[in-house]
């Protein structure tokens, strides 16, 4: 579906509002900061993340499903649905939606099961990976009826490719610039700005970071809201600012303590 | 599902029943079609979900509207907008032949319909008669996109078992997997041939063989000189060689010249060199199209 992002339900739909975003989690952050939730988010991104490069999937399916479980929380509370159900829930939905195949529902677990006992057992210590296949199917009948349907993300690779190109090909900002689009999964941008805006911002940041001054004239002749692209830097800016003093190792079991929870399902 | 009275069952789509209902508030009839989620692991079907994604994104009249998708306790209903009939239930229902105005209206309906699918990088995949459904209007629109798929960068391969035999182009016949929006301009040009012959297929192969030598038969045996790259494809195999025959005057009479030359366009074997849907629509044969055909905006 390339091409028509202005035509998209990701446009009509899916672009936020900051201000509408900030009110519609005020149940979350009146428990949880700001910086707390954003903590949490980034800790099931990289889930997300991690599920994915396990099962091999490839980096667009992973963004399509971070965006899922973004565009979930962005409309309902983390007690709605336990974020550890909803991250590979999201994974089997974008993995059907992006036709990478179907990924067996038993391998998705087993993989589920691995992962955050070999990768994440600093933040469940002993505790197994709780869910079976009937819940992610309950699941992924939610999260499509939350999500209305708008299945196709649009995602900041396919112009970022196009503008390195109208740059002169040059692979080590290529490199740089997608790194920072993985990077922006773990902020809100995803909901806010059209994937060209993130995909100019990561360029732009990756310009600074590669001290490459001589892109300034191609920024300067670009017909794009700067202010928006000022807003998606800053933001990505944060997201590392916040990494530097942030050791997850140590604090997401705290973190996670204290989010809000669904009430225990009846024993079935 | 209180919301729609079920009036009778319309026929079994590629993952379920599809019914027709009216909305009790507003009288509107309505197309629902049920979404069987077996009990299988795969979840909600990956044809329903491609259908829901891709609707949900295209917009336009010659594209069945889907207005909404409900949920309930384990099933999935998708709610269309209802047709009377599809295009094969209308030739059956021709007493004698069919108008060539009509031909003219519903082909190139079915190429604006294509046309905007193309645009926004989607393949229809298997587009056949009973794909294209037509209401009282005379209006045709394209339905059934369990199989289609939106296309885009990286290139990869599709299936090569996606078109029914009888529309399937010569090369996904000989195993060609990275078709391009050429595919479905194969399958318009044998419905625009079937339609100026009222309803007769032009291509009912049996088996992908018989399916090859019809196509052949007509349009001459493809070699490296009419279709570079031909003896590459994964399953080619030579086939018998075949001169051009007869010329489309025969197989198409009742089709005028223009008609006959935009169908030739449409039905050559090397997709590089077939028409695409936005330049099928600016043939000369369309010039008298009646404009209220041509002018009606989505």
């Amino acid at each position: 579906m390339a091409g028509n992002f202005w035509q998209s339900s990701h446009h009509q739909q899916w672009i936020l509002d900051k201000t509408d975003l900030i009110r519609d989690r005020q149940h979350d952050l009146n428990i949880l900061s700001d910086e707390e939730y954003q903590k949490i988010f980034n800790f099931f991104a990289s889930i997300i993340q991690v599920l994915g490069e396990q099962l091999k999937l490839r980096q667009q399916v992973i963004a399509t499903a971070t965006v899922y479980f973004k565009r979930f929380y962005a409309r309902n509370s983390l007690k709605c649905i336990d974020p550890l159900l909803l991250a590979p829930t999201c994974v089997f939905l974008a993995s059907k939606v992006e036709e990478f195949g179907v990924i067996s529902n038993s391998r998705l677990i087993t993989t589920c099961q691995t992962v955050i006992k070999n990768k994440f057992g600093y933040a469940y210590g002993q505790q197994e990976f709780p869910y079976r296949t009937n819940h992610i199917l309950e699941c992924e009948f939610y999260l499509l009826e939350n999500l209305d349907c708008c299945l196709i993300v649009y995602q900041p690779y396919r112009p970022l490719l196009l503008f390195v190109q109208d740059i002169g090909q040059d692979d080590q900002l290529l490199t740089y610039a997608w790194r920072i689009v993985n990077d922006s999964l773990r902020t809100d941008v995803s909901l806010i700005y059209p994937p060209y805006q993130i995909a100019i911002a990561a360029l732009h940041i990756a310009c600074v970071m590669l001290g490459k001054e001589n892109q300034k004239s191609w920024f300067a002749e670009l017909n794009v809201d700067m202010d928006k692209i000022q807003e998606i830097v800053r933001s990505i800016i944060n997201l590392y600012e916040m990494w530097k003093s942030y050791d997850e190792k140590k604090e997401i079991q705290g973190l996670l303590a204290k989010m809000p929870k669904p009430k225990p399902a009846p024993q079935r | 599902m209180q919301k729609y009275e079920k009036l009778e069952k319309i026929g079994e789509g590629t993952y379920g029943t599809v019914f027709k209902a009216k909305n009790k508030e507003t009288h509107e009839i309505v197309a629902l079609k049920r979404v069987r989620l077996d009990d299988d692991d795969e979840g909600v079907p990956s044809s329903a979900l491609r259908e829901i994604c891709l609707l949900k994104e295209l917009k336009h009249k010659n594209i069945v509207r889907l207005y909404d998708v409900l949920h309930s306790e384990k099933k999935l209903t998708l709610v269309f907008e209802h047709c009377d009939q599809d295009l094969k239930k209308y030739f059956d229902s021709l007493n004698g032949e069919i108008d060539l105005d009509v031909v003219k209206s519903f082909m190139y309906q079915l190429l604006r319909g294509l046309a905007f699918c193309h645009s926004h990088n989607v393949l229809h995949r298997d587009l056949k008669p009973q794909n294209l459904l037509i209401n009282k209007n005379g209006e045709l629109k394209l339905a059934d996109f369990g199989l289609a798929r939106a296309f885009g960068i990286p290139v990869k391969c599709y299936s090569a078992e996606v078109v029914t035999l009888w529309y399937r182009p010569p090369d996904v016949l000989f195993g060609a997997k990275l078709y391009t929006t050429s595919i479905d301009m194969w399958s318009a040009g044998c419905i625009f041939a079937e339609l100026a012959n009222s309803g007769r297929p032009l291509f009912p192969g049996s088996d992908v063989d018989d399916q090859l030598k019809r196509i052949f038969k007509l349009l001459g045996t493809p070699n490296e000189d009419t279709w570079p790259g031909v003896t590459q494809l994964p399953d080619y195999k030579p086939l018998p060689v075949y001169q051009p025959s007869l010329g489309l005057a025969q197989v198409v009479p009742r089709l005028p010249a223009r008609g006959r030359d935009l169908l030739a366009r449409l039905l050559t074997c090397n997709p590089a060199l077939r028409m695409p849907a936005d330049d099928a629509m600016a043939h000369a044969y369309f010039h008298d199209l009646n404009p209220s055909v041509k002018n009606d905006r989505c």
